[in-house]
């Protein structure tokens, strides 16, 4: 019997910091570094010198966040109340980038192709991910290389090289059509048509399971064997061991898992530009938000518009995380 | 005490920080390469779009000025068509423009209008005498030369005479063939049963500003104003649906993907296709992916038309940045490129004919068959050829966009051509700059 409720990250590290049953894998790291400076500074008694070494770690990240991230969103939230053309000086309109998005049907439809890809591919993304966990939980032999090759498409789903390749395979004369050939149907142009194009997007979506994957693996490991033996013993089948144990046992991540997966749906790129080539088509059914914020900053030269979408952007996915964080009282349960 | 935090606010905390690194990592922009520090000797940056043969070409006329001229750096920066325009528009922005830029008919006005390209009127060194003044003028904007024109090109029909000899379906005879002569060809390739489709269907702007010139209508005006009749488009998508419809053109998701097909991707480069629109100078292109010389014909239409469609668009142009620190140098390559000798012989018609006539005619005896062809050919209808249409309107380079939104609407059936008219031409309108 495999020991369950005993984390091996942290005994590799020769440390037992706390109780296993509060140790959770995405914050683990986290969690076993403050200790650890914890510990130190008790040992030095010198506080001061923790807050300068402190410092100098963060240094290079707060510069990033300052030059990098801080001063171009403020430059950006400047833009989106102007009319800015790239090649001319920004003029100040007010809110009028805001008003124009009232009546743009194309942006109204890009909202829509977005949510879409988000309310769909996640729940169906996060689904696949436990599913395959709960398989790779089950103790298979050789579960380090199943885990890895499994979260390969994670590393590859979101480059050009393997969106270039679900180009290839969803052509029309392309791998997937070649195989229904074979057994008589002729398939549709997949990328090509717009009633299935964003369908094949969001398979591809759904195929980069692999990070949740991971995580629910850690947390399917955390959970203490002597539930399910205690179920087991009272007579419960799998099922309702997998609904009244794993399920809320696992539920923080899942919420977890759910924040993160959403925020980056709702900014996918990469795979709407290369299988669409660019546009978004065929006749806008690809067209995500993010990839008309594009089209609208660089390739229509109307960068003022295009900031203003992107804080929209930054408010709904805001908005998203704020209504996750409410839900999770009345369905995420925590152990502790 | 020993506080041992619990599971609900690490995760929680890390949830939060999480998506909001992720939420703020995608509003950051990607940074530009910084200018070059000006030490001595001169260094030009040089940025054109396009494939392996012409980088590889571009590079070779680089190392040859650079060893006539040592004190003169040219650094060659290149990429596809798409990255381009985007590259160009953050880096003129950031006003970090390369000295010398390719630059397109769509794109020129764009530039030349905010001010952002150098009136080359000014470089008094700048020798254009051997281009023909008509062509000289099509770089021009409100009388400021913005772009010098590299060479020309037609829009013509390629005929693949292997799938048609396949087919058994005879080569037209191309003074006289009319739209529906293209596509009962089409439809006779189609049906042959050797698999190759008849004729491609394609929805470029140049196919819409030769149907328009063709039925007595034209895109835009002199002013660069959208005139173009709602009926005018109705029939040209009528005629585009009607090619798919009738088996002579490929059904609606092969169209969409050879659009967006690379040229050796093509369905005639692939030899899968009998007849398709391409520029005369994409002849040895398009001969060499098909490993056999294809044909060019006139365009359908032609004879029976209330005004010619055809017409010489300028291939490309050469502008400077209008801040270049090195005006001197600009004007030195700019000759070189446009007047030497040795560039013409390396560059051949990988820029277009040469607008340059003393250049055509001395590159002339190093052309291969195709090359050869292609200023034939071009060459042949002189006598035939309208002005091109006025220059495209800033704001106008959308028009490749929306274009194909509306035709794929049309081809998915989502719309009919005449819904369509109007709001193409009111969305056209609308993302002109006035």
């Amino acid at each position: 019997m495999r020991k369950r409720h005993e984390s091996k990250q942290i005994q590799g590290a020769g440390l037992r910091l706390f109780p296993t049953r509060t140790t959770c894998p995405g914050a683990c790291r986290v969690s076993a570094l403050s200790e650890l400076g914890k510990l130190r500074g008790k040992g030095l008694g010198a506080e001061a010198r923790d807050t300068k070494a402190a410092m100098v770690f963060l240094g290079p990240w707060l510069v990033g966040l300052v030059a990098i991230t801080l001063g171009p969103m403020l430059i950006s939230l400047y833009l989106s109340f102007t009319d800015y053309n790239l090649l001319q000086a920004p003029e100040l309109v007010g809110f009028e980038n805001f008003t124009r998005m009232l009546e743009d049907s194309r942006l109204q439809n890009s909202l829509a192709v977005t949510f879409i890809y988000v309310l769909v591919g996640v729940p169906l993304q996060l689904a696949v991910a436990l599913l395959i966990a709960i398989v790779l939980d089950k103790g298979i032999r050789g579960l380090p290389f199943y885990r890895s090759v499994f979260y390969l498409p994670s590393l590859l789903g979101g480059s050009v090289a393997v969106a270039i390749l679900w180009k290839q395979i969803f052509g029309t004369t392309g791998l997937v059509n070649q195989f229904l050939a074979l057994i008589g149907i002729e398939g549709p142009g997949w990328i090509s048509d717009p009633s299935t194009a964003l369908s094949t997007i969001i398979l591809l979506h759904i195929w980069t399971f692999g990070s949740p994957m991971i995580i629910f693996l850690a947390g399917l490991r955390q959970i203490p064997i002597m539930y399910y033996e205690a179920a087991q013993v009272d007579g419960a089948t799998k099922v309702s061991q997998f609904f009244q144990i794993t399920l809320p046992l696992l539920s923080p991540i899942i919420f977890f898992n759910l924040v993160l997966q959403i925020v980056g749906a709702f900014q996918s790129f990469t795979q709407a530009f290369i299988v669409s080539g660019g546009t978004g088509g065929p006749s806008d059914s690809t067209m995500f938000f993010t990839l008309y914020l594009y089209q609208k900053g660089f390739g229509q030269f109307d960068m003022g518009y295009a900031s203003a979408m992107a804080w929209v952007l930054l408010l709904i996915i805001g908005a998203f995380t704020a209504i996750n964080f409410y839900a999770s009282k009345f369905w995420v349960f925590y152990d502790d | 005490m020993n506080h041992v935090p619990t599971r609900r606010s690490y995760l929680k905390l890390s949830a939060a920080v999480a998506a909001s690194v992720l939420a703020l990592s995608g509003c950051a922009a990607g940074g530009g390469t910084p200018a070059a520090e000006e030490t001595g000797p001169v260094t030009i940056r040089f940025t054109w779009w396009g494939g392996d043969g012409r980088q590889k070409a571009t590079q070779k006329v680089i190392d040859a000025f650079q060893a006539e001229n040592p004190n003169i750096t040219v650094v060659g920066e290149y990429s596809d068509w798409n990255g381009y325009w985007d590259k160009l528009a953050t880096q003129v922005a950031a006003n970090d423009a390369p000295d010398i830029i390719q630059m397109d008919e769509k794109y020129v006005r764009e530039y030349g209008d905010r001010g952002a390209l150098l009136d080359l009127k000014k470089l008094n060194g700048l020798d254009t005498s051997g281009i023909d003044p008509d062509t000289l003028k099509s770089g021009e904007v409100d009388g400021q030369l913005v772009g010098l024109v590299t060479g020309v090109a037609t829009f013509c029909i390629a005929a693949n005479p292997a799938v048609l000899e396949k087919a058994g379906v005879a080569l037209p005879d191309d003074t006289k063939w009319t739209w529906d002569d293209y596509q009962k060809l089409g439809e006779q390739v189609s049906d042959s049963g050797s698999g190759a489709t008849g004729v491609g269907v394609q929805y470029g702007d140049q196919d819409l500003y030769i149907w328009a010139r063709q039925h007595g209508d034209r895109l835009y005006d002199d002013e660069g104003k959208v005139v173009i009749k709602p009926e005018t488009l109705t029939s040209f998508w009528k005629h585009t649906l009607e090619l798919s419809t009738s088996g002579a053109g490929p059904k609606p998701s092969a169209i969409i993907e050879n659009a967006s097909a690379s040229l050796n991707q093509t369905s005639i480069a692939k030899n899968e296709m009998g007849l398709a629109g391409v520029f005369s100078t994409q002849l040895t292109a398009y001969s060499g992916a098909a490993g056999q010389e294809l044909k060019l014909l006139r365009l359908p239409g032609e004879s029976t038309a209330d005004e010619r469609g055809a017409y010489y668009k300028p291939s490309m142009f050469w502008s400077v940045s209008s801040r270049t620190k090195h005006q001197k140098a600009a004007e030195k390559f700019l000759n070189y490129l446009t007047n030497s000798q040795t560039a013409g012989d390396i560059m051949l018609t990988e820029r277009g004919i040469p607008a340059n006539t003393r250049i055509r005619e001395a590159i002339s005896s190093k052309l291969n068959a195709t090359d050869k062809a292609a200023i034939a050919f071009t060459d042949a209808i002189a006598d035939e050829v309208r002005p091109a249409p006025p220059i495209t309107p800033a704001g106008g380079s959308t028009i490749t966009d929306i274009l194909s939104r509306y035709t794929s609407d049309i081809l998915f059936e989502r719309t009919t051509p005449e819904k369509a008219a109007q709001p193409f031409i009111d969305e056209l309108s609308s993302s002109l700059r006035k």
